[in-house]
């Protein structure tokens, strides 16, 4: 068991091998399909072109729902780290139940079906006004966008030494110059990693989306989605092409953000 | 109240009002349409119980997330097991092959497998030319392409828990196992398999729970063949306004997610350093 047979190894190496190309490959596969010459989709392309680029970039509605992503997704994290960080402070100067009960109530939109939430969302939204609206679906995104806020800062926060916040009392600073000369510099890493992990949440959501949009504040995978169920065609390649890219250079920027964060910590 | 708790309040103020303005109060107040229907306040839940149509559906959830949960189980177990024994770059490339579809949205991902499962898609065609089939299988629009897509999508969420447990494994009981003869199916019976249980049993819980709410995938990969409760759900709300059916679908989901989450909570310890504190 220690060291497995010869055949076993082999065979655990080839099947782990099987399963995470089951995993890789096929995403990457959109690539390709972005960059096909023919009017529909086809795998591997026999031609190439960058023809779907530019449709792309040229028809308004699909470079409407790439602005109307970021706006959404800006506004967002704005609402989700600001009240997220605060509230990650918050949480370390609570004590037994009540922080129990507050933790968990921070965290339940991460637990109840997202479905169940947009449903909600969408009727009162409706009810106020807010469907359709870009505001509508930050505010929706950045609850969702909430808990993954509270995580990165409250690890961020356990970096941060009690017996440094009661020093810098000690030498006679207020709470705001505590805050912000020994709290801030310590947990803007984490700050960083929940601001990214806000954005990409927002920016990859559907589900809550596709019930908040209206007609001209759809997003980028609002508008994927009606076209995958209109028409199939190479355009909708190029627009998940954009999603992964984007994805792989935030991600690239929350590692080196976590990876600051676990610099400061040890 | 003292100037602390002041500021305590004027932290965690603004996060506990948009919480409720956005998630207590419409929850509540969607929840609250489930007792509205004209025929009577429980009407709606005796509707989604006696229906044929509607107890198929929540059966076809079910069982695709039993499947599902099943399958990541018995796929995850080989990747969990060769992460925990590399080291170095193919511990890295191994690692990174695990999340990085963690980084890709869910619609892309089920994008890119209506792609490649489609009738002429490249699946279909290396099946026909390796002469597997003579025709074109259906991949897409059942139930296959449905489990297929969500397997892709959660079993990052198994294997990583998996490897978890099996890397907090002290090798030297596996040792002294062989140093007392026992054998290698012996060793993995009664050593190394029930000191995996708990990440097996925690991934488990994971993709179980998150397969019961998934929309997305099953919306588009199964179509109208396969449809499972969130998409009951949508179409409730969307084609059929039918506002308090919604609701109700809406409570039972919840209520499902919560009772199972409260069971194996208590059946297994979770990991306390997930939450924040």
């Amino acid at each position: 068991m220690n060291r497995l047979p010869l055949f076993l190894r082999m065979a655990a190496n080839a099947g782990a091998s099987l399963v995470l190309a089951f995993l890789v490959l096929p995403i990457l596969a959109v690539v390709p399909a972005s960059f096909n010459k023919a009017s529909f989709i086809y795998l591997p392309p026999r031609a190439w072109s960058d023809i779907w680029y530019e449709r792309f970039l040229a028809d308004p509605e699909w470079r409407s729902s790439l602005f109307n992503s970021v706006e959404v997704a800006t506004l967002a994290t704005v609402i989700a780290v600001v009240i997220g960080t605060l509230a990650a402070i918050g949480l370390r100067r609570i004590d037994g139940r009540l922080r129990t009960l507050v933790t968990g109530l921070f965290l339940a939109p991460m637990i109840v079906p997202v479905i169940v939430t947009a449903v909600a969302l969408y009727r009162s939204a409706l009810d106020v006004g807010l469907s359709g609206t870009i505001l509508g679906m930050s505010l929706g995104h950045a609850l969702l966008a909430l808990p993954f806020v509270v995580i990165n800062v409250g690890i961020a926060l356990r970096a941060v030494d009690g017996n440094w916040l009661k020093a810098a009392a000690g030498l006679g600073a207020g709470p705001w110059t505590i805050f912000r000369t020994v709290t801030l510099p310590n947990i803007v890493p984490g700050i960083v990693g929940g601001a990214i992990f806000s954005f990409i949440t927002s920016f990859d959501e559907v589900i809550v989306a596709v019930f908040m949009a209206g007609y001209s504040s759809k997003t980028l995978p609002v508008k994927i989605w009606e076209s995958i169920r209109l028409e199939f065609t190479p355009v909708i390649a190029v627009a998940a092409t954009v999603m992964i890219a984007l994805a792989i250079v935030l991600f690239a920027l929350a590692q080196i953000a976590s990876s600051k964060a676990g610099g400061h910590t040890r | 109240m003292s100037r602390r708790h002041l500021e305590t309040a004027c932290l965690l103020g603004p996060a506990l009002v948009v919480l409720a303005l956005l998630f207590v109060v419409p929850l509540a107040r969607l929840f609250s349409l489930a007792f509205t229907d004209p025929t009577g306040p429980f009407a709606t839940f005796g509707i989604l119980a006696e229906s044929a149509v509607y107890r198929q559906v929540m059966w076809n959830t079910f069982v695709v997330a039993v499947v599902v949960t099943a399958l990541c189980a018995l796929l995850a177990w080989p990747v969990a097991y060769v992460l925990s024994r590399l080291k170095g770059v193919w511990f890295a490339v191994a690692l990174y092959g695990v999340l990085f579809p963690f980084w890709i949205s869910v619609l892309v991902r089920t994008f890119a497998w209506m792609m490649l499962l489609e009738r002429n898609g490249p699946i279909n065609r290396l099946l026909m030319s390796t002469g597997l089939t003579d025709e074109p299988l259906a991949l897409l629009f059942n139930n296959v392409g449905v489990l297929i897509g969500m397997i892709h999508i959660l079993l990052p969420y198994m294997i990583l828990p998996l490897y978890g447990a099996m890397i907090r494994i002290d090798r030297r009981l596996l040792l002294a196992s062989d140093g007392l003869g026992a054998g290698l199916l012996d060793t993995f019976r009664r050593i190394y398999f029930p000191l995996c249980l708990p990440g097996l049993a925690g991934g488990a819980t994971f993709v179980f729970l998150l397969s019961l709410g998934f929309f997305i995938t099953p919306a588009l990969l199964g179509g109208s063949n396969a449809i499972t409760l969130s998409m009951l759900i949508a179409s409730f709300v969307n084609d059929r306004l039918a506002w308090s059916l919604a609701a109700a679908g809406s409570m039972a989901l919840l209520a499902i997610v919560l009772v199972l989450m409260a069971l194996t909570a208590r059946l297994l310890p979770m990991e306390k350093g997930f939450f924040a504190r």
